[in-house]
């Protein structure tokens, strides 16, 4: 569906998109996972028209974005970082504003504004000042502004920024509903636990390029270890862990050791040999890579840093 | 107390890193201070109008009225106008009381004397005049009829004296007149010590009672020698535009004032793009089926409509609370807030595109616009400031958007008269705009 071959764009001496390419399918939930600054703002406002590359294609559908034809901006829909709305409008004349720059008017707009409230579980404050609204209740109206024109494609740009648990569950849940109704959504964030959660697809981006992607299982891989065991460092582990350095890297931080082991290595060899060496087994605990793993080892650097 | 300092500290340190506020605190107000006392004339040796146009006609040619003519051309509050500019090459010739009054229905000039042939007399004693005027501007017109009045009594009494003499040597015979004056400059010299010469040359000129300081205006105050001069002076006063007016101060200071307020507005709005930019509001609108070009000419076509609605409705209210005549010529006063309205919104979309930042953009707005309302006009007449300033004033929308009103309100222009000062504000919108339009496209507010 949207294809970017070798895009690139500066701002002045800044690089922020260094020759992205990337493919993304119809019906795909794309997750975007980067740190602040990594470019994805960037890649979302080349993908929406805001900005023009500076070099590169970006092809919806076949089609060049930079002509800006009435079926690419019909099939876009855009939910901005920041809550793009008018605050002194209430939340009917709000999706209404943006209703009518679509083209919708008349009974058709009040019925599809009827329903975007719904999806977003605003019906209640339809008449209310958007100003009012707590902030979760504003990132909900601020997605069902972009909904309004039935988009094909979806960008959100770290829509869950400052939410409420509720609130962002109930994003989670629109986004994934409106995804298995066969929207394609490219989900911009840099929390790991929306990508992991949400996304059938990720791309890890940092500096404005693209460092690796795939599907979670497919990312993970990349890493040259699997699972990391880790015990504490007391007397009674410590025949343990001299046994367990043939599995993978020990390493020994403060009063925890962790073992990343070897993608080749079994579990049951690990705890058989641990047993072997006296170690009792409820000290130990195991935990799956992640994507935070993946990045510290892609980029050097932790996704929150 | 430690605390305090720190804090104190912080605010002098945040208030050297804005630029903006620093210029309004320091730099705005001394070029406000600066530009007023040049409106005001401050600095000059003299306070009061100066350079008003006023046309004299003199059909009589008696040497009394040319001293007269030329005690007004020393007044610096007139520029005295004798002749009109022909066609071509020609020369141009003097002006004739038909002339004059069709200059002033024509605002040309707002103020003439007419000296009409027997404005002396041989026969008679005193003095007969014309006063023409327009009075779009009343305090004008009332500080131009009070210098006339001064100026005029000053030198009466030595022409008056001069007259006397001559109606007195063809009653009695010349040789009994200088017989006459002989015996008084005799008298006064033995009373009072003169050189009986001197005294008697003196009183031949007829300046010894022109040394006495006539009243500035006459009514109670001026005392037995203003109602004598009023009685000896014949002074009439023919209004020639407006007599319908029925509140002609308040028809061109409610404009002025509408003016001002009307630039506050549209700033405030055309700066509201930036509230918009900071709400992330255009890349919404620019990632939908909305364009550059959109936002900005919707932006324009909205400030022009408020515009236009808030000149009217202050004009309405105008009539309200002072009577302002503003529905007889409708159609034309809407023409003039039309004019107004547009080149007021293209001033603030001017400063929105130049501006970096809404507070740069509230600045600017603040000083161009209190100048503006200054050297134009707004709030008291042209004619009060030096002649330079009132050469800058023409280069404001304040200016050209007063004389639009009151050429609606006051002479009840019709379209084609209004062309001239609705002419000048649509290119002034329509050059404004075009270099605003410029710098939005390459500017950082939809960045």
């Amino acid at each position: 569906m949207l294809a970017l071959t070798d895009v690139t764009k500066r701002y002045d001496a800044l690089t922020a998109l260094d020759g992205v390419s990337l493919q993304i399918e119809a019906g795909e939930f794309f997750g975007l996972l980067g740190p602040n600054g990594a470019g994805k703002s960037t890649l979302m406002s080349l993908v929406s028209g805001l900005r023009a590359a500076d070099a590169g294609e970006l092809l919806l559908d076949g089609r060049p974005l930079a002509t800006r034809d009435a079926a690419t901006v019909n099939a876009i829909g855009l939910v901005p970082q920041t809550i793009a709305l008018y605050e002194n409008l209430s939340a009917d004349e709000n999706l209404r504003v943006f209703g009518r720059l679509y083209g919708l008017q008349g009974a058709a707009l009040t019925a599809r504004i009827t329903e975007c409230l719904a999806a977003v579980q605003l019906e209640e404050r339809r008449k209310d000042a958007m100003k009012t609204f707590s902030g979760g209740m504003q990132r909900r109206l601020n997605l069902a502004a972009s909904l309004l024109h039935h988009p094909r494609l979806l960008l959100c740009d770290e829509p869950t920024v400052g939410v409420d648990p509720q609130s962002r569950n109930a994003i989670f849940d629109l986004l994934q509903r409106l995804n298995r109704e066969g929207m394609t959504i490219i989900y911009s964030t840099h929390y790991m636990e929306e990508a992991t959660r949400l996304c059938s697809r990720i791309g890890i981006i940092d500096h404005g390029k693209i460092h690796g992607l795939g599907t979670l299982e497919e990312l993970l891989t990349r890493l040259p270890f699997a699972e990391t065991v880790s015990f504490p460092r007391i007397p009674g582990t410590a025949a343990a862990a001299a046994a367990l350095r043939s599995f993978g890297e020990l390493v020994e931080n403060g009063e925890q050791s962790h073992l990343r082991l070897d993608s080749r290595v079994r579990l049951s060899q690990v705890f058989a040999a641990a047993e072997k060496a006296g170690a009792p087994d409820r000290l130990f605990q195991l935990k799956r890579p992640t994507l935070e793993d993946l990045f510290l080892h892609l980029t050097g650097k932790s996704l929150r840093e | 107390m430690k605390t305090v300092l720190t804090l104190v500290w912080k605010d002098f340190l945040l208030f050297s890193k804005d630029k903006v506020a620093v210029s309004l605190t320091f730099l705005v107000p001394v070029a406000l201070i600066y530009i007023f006392g040049q409106v005001f004339g401050v600095n000059r040796g003299s306070s009061g109008p100066t350079g008003i146009p006023l046309a004299v006609v003199n059909e009589s040619g008696a040497p009394e009225i040319t001293t007269l003519v030329a005690a007004l051309k020393k007044e610096p509050a007139f520029r005295v106008v004798e002749t009109t500019p022909q066609a071509g090459d020609a020369p141009p010739v003097p002006l004739t009381e038909a002339l004059v009054r069709e200059g002033i229905k024509a605002n040309r000039y707002r103020f003439a004397l007419v000296f009409p042939a027997d404005a002396t007399s041989d026969e008679r004693f005193g003095l007969r005049m014309k006063f023409l005027y327009n009075p779009r501007n009343d305090i004008e017109t009332q500080t131009v009829t009070g210098l006339l009045q001064k100026t005029i009594f000053s030198e009466a009494p030595a022409i008056l004296l001069q007259s006397l003499r001559k109606q007195t040597s063809a009653y009695i015979g010349k040789e009994q007149t200088d017989r006459f004056y002989d015996q008084m400059a005799g008298a006064i010299s033995e009373a009072f010590g003169y050189e009986r010469e001197a005294v008697r040359e003196s009183m031949k000129k007829g300046t010894m009672l022109g040394q006495a300081k006539a009243p500035a205006a006459t009514g109670g105050a001026g005392g037995a020698s203003a109602d004598f001069l009023d009685r000896i002076i014949k002074l009439e006063k023919e209004q020639l535009a407006g007599q319908q007016v029925k509140s002609p101060a308040a028809t061109r200071s409610v404009g002025g004032w509408a003016m001002m307020f009307l630039m506050f507005s549209l700033s405030a709005s055309a700066a509201s793009l930036f509230d918009e930019k900071k709400a992330g509001l255009f890349l919404r609108l620019l990632s939908g089926p909305v364009a550059r070009t959109h936002v900005l000419w919707s932006k324009y076509l909205f400030c022009i409509a408020l515009g236009l609605v808030q000149l009217v409705a202050l004009f309405f209210a105008g009539r309200l609370l002072f009577g302002i005549d503003v529905t007889s010529n409708f159609g034309n006063l809407l023409f003039a807030c039309l004019s107004a309205a547009m080149a007021c919104t293209a001033f603030g979309m001017l400063l929105a595109s130049v501006a970096r930042t809404p507070a740069a953009a509230n600045g600017m707005a603040t000083f161009l616009i209190l100048t503006m309302s200054a050297m134009g006009g707004a709030w008291f007449p042209l004619s009060f400031m030096p002649e330079f300033m009132q050469t800058l004033g023409k280069f404001t929308i304040t200016y050209w958007s007063m004389e639009g009103f009151t050429a609606a309100l006051w002479a009840g222009a019709s379209f084609v008269e209004m062309l001239p000062w609705c002419g000048v504000q649509l290119a002034i919108a329509a050059v404004i705009m075009a270099f605003s339009l410029w710098r939005f496209q390459r500017g950082t507010i939809f960045e």
